[in-house]
């Protein structure tokens, strides 16, 4: 099946809510977020308005994910003031369109805690075999 | 019997190809040629000399485009139309081309974000209209870094989403790999290699090729420029090979009198440095006889016409020739930058 174009095919409604959220389009175990643009009332299923960038969760060859941004159209929603969901919005802090998303902070502070404590506990386990 | 005799026959054949294959070796040791390339290992860099800008307008001159091979009849390899080129006035800052610069462009820092995740973050402005080179790229790094992203990424990720035909994502084994890369030589693949760069190197990427001038740069830095001497001595390009001492004088300053290259100094150079003298000499004995022909030619062609100025006749032909070499260097300029376009 062709892919629907980037311009979207679901129907807009000019005073309906807009939403810019992530759309799964991968496969069973190989996730691949749209970055889409579509009414709040809609499920993730349905046609969206417009297609913004893409994203993709799985570190490459390289460990890169990839993010595109059509930041163009993406200023011009936001401009009709579209509600941007939170991962969009943690995806947009970090490329410095927006200010670092609240969670994004809160993610890397519990994987540094719970690295921290990883690495308590090893040092622990160490000792006791050492001694 | 009969078995005894096909093993004879087996046996004799093999001796055969043993002795013809020995005697292809003992043919191309004959003809000097070495199989060894040379390399820029050596204690001097040559990147100065290549970028010299004098050093550049030499090899530019000396690569002489062939207008029946630049405008010939090649397949198109799947393109449905090949677009006509297109001629633009340029100024010298826009025709110049400089080597790219590695990108160390910091956005932000923010140690807060370390542990976040172990991988990179690459994000791309895919905006309609905004052409590779000025399309924004940054990636945001585990220890919380946003910085501009350098060529090699930058290429890649322009290839991820605005593909170029014919180019590859990972730099092809044939480039990489000096097994394949000679293999395809042995074969005389040349073309193949040279287009294959073009469409795969950017024009200001260091590992860019524009075919003929590098390769002259190459065969002078080796001392090797002999064969390239008979080649265009036998082609009757003088202009050409006064360039090419030119060059040498230019980048090693070992020829004698070097200086007056410029004043059609060959023959000193053909008996003085020149390891295929008599090859050469014979070459230059023949443009001198076409060289005569042509103003015997002009010359009845003169009075024939009434005039019986013979002077003037060896004159005017000779400001026919500067004229056209005159032109072609001008047209040098524009068609480098249409075949860069067209591929």
């Amino acid at each position: 099946m062709p892919l629907p174009p980037a311009s979207g095919t679901g129907r807009y409604f000019a005073k309906a809510a807009k939403s810019i959220r992530l759309v799964r389009h991968g496969c069973t175990n190989r996730p691949f977020f749209h970055i889409s643009v579509t009414h709040r009332k809609r499920t993730t299923t349905q046609p969206v308005i417009e297609q913004l960038g893409s994203f993709d969760p799985m570190p490459n060859a390289f460990n890169e994910k990839l993010v595109a941004l059509n930041l163009e159209r993406l200023k011009y929603w936001l401009g009709k003031g579209a509600h941007v969901t939170p991962p969009v919005g943690e995806l947009l802090g970090l490329s410095g369109f927006f200010p670092i998303h609240p969670r994004s902070y809160m993610t890397a502070w519990r994987n540094r805690q719970a690295e921290e404590l990883a690495q308590q506990k090893e040092a622990e386990k160490a000792s006791a075999t050492a001694s | 019997m009969s078995i005894l005799l096909k093993k004879f026959a087996q046996t004799s054949a093999k001796t055969i190809i043993l002795r013809s294959n020995d005697s292809q070796q003992f043919l191309i040791y004959s003809r000097k040629l070495s199989l060894v390339p040379s390399l820029y290992d050596g204690e001097k860099d040559p990147a100065p000399k290549f970028f010299s800008p004098d050093i550049q307008a030499l090899l530019k001159r000396l690569s002489r485009p062939d207008l029946a091979k630049v405008f010939r009849k090649r397949t198109s390899s799947g393109l449905p139309v090949l677009r006509t080129p297109k001629y633009k006035f340029l100024t010298t800052e826009e025709l110049e081309i400089e080597v790219q610069q590695p990108i160390h462009d910091v956005l932000s820092q923010d140690p807060a974000l370390i542990g976040y995740d172990t991988s990179k973050y690459i994000f791309t402005d895919i905006s309609f209209g905004v052409d590779n080179e000025h399309r924004i790229i940054v990636e945001r790094q585990p220890d919380g870094t946003l910085q501009s992203c350098d060529h090699d990424i930058r290429k890649r990720l322009n290839q991820v989403y605005f593909p170029i035909k014919g180019r590859k994502i990972r730099e092809p084994s044939m480039f990489t790999d000096d097994e394949k890369f000679n293999s395809l030589l042995d074969r005389d693949q040349y073309e193949f290699v040279l287009d294959r760069a073009c469409i795969q190197y950017e024009p200001d990427e260091p590992s860019s090729t524009r075919h003929f001038g590098p390769l002259v740069f190459y065969l002078t830095w080796h001392q090797s420029i002999d064969s390239l001497m008979l080649d265009l001595l036998q082609f009757g390009a003088v202009r050409e090979a006064v360039l090419l001492i030119a060059t040498r004088q230019a980048i090693h300053r070992d020829i004698s009198n070097g200086d007056l290259a410029q004043k059609l100094a060959k023959q000193k150079y053909i008996t003085a440095n020149s390891a295929m003298k008599s090859q050469q000499e014979l070459a230059l004995q023949g443009f001198r006889e076409d060289y005569q022909q042509l103003v015997e030619l002009s010359r009845g062609l003169k009075i024939a016409h009434g005039k019986e100025e013979l002077a003037d006749a060896k004159n005017i032909l000779e400001e026919s020739q500067l004229w056209l070499e005159m032109k072609i260097g001008d047209i040098d300029k524009k068609l480098q930058h249409c075949i860069d376009q067209m591929w």
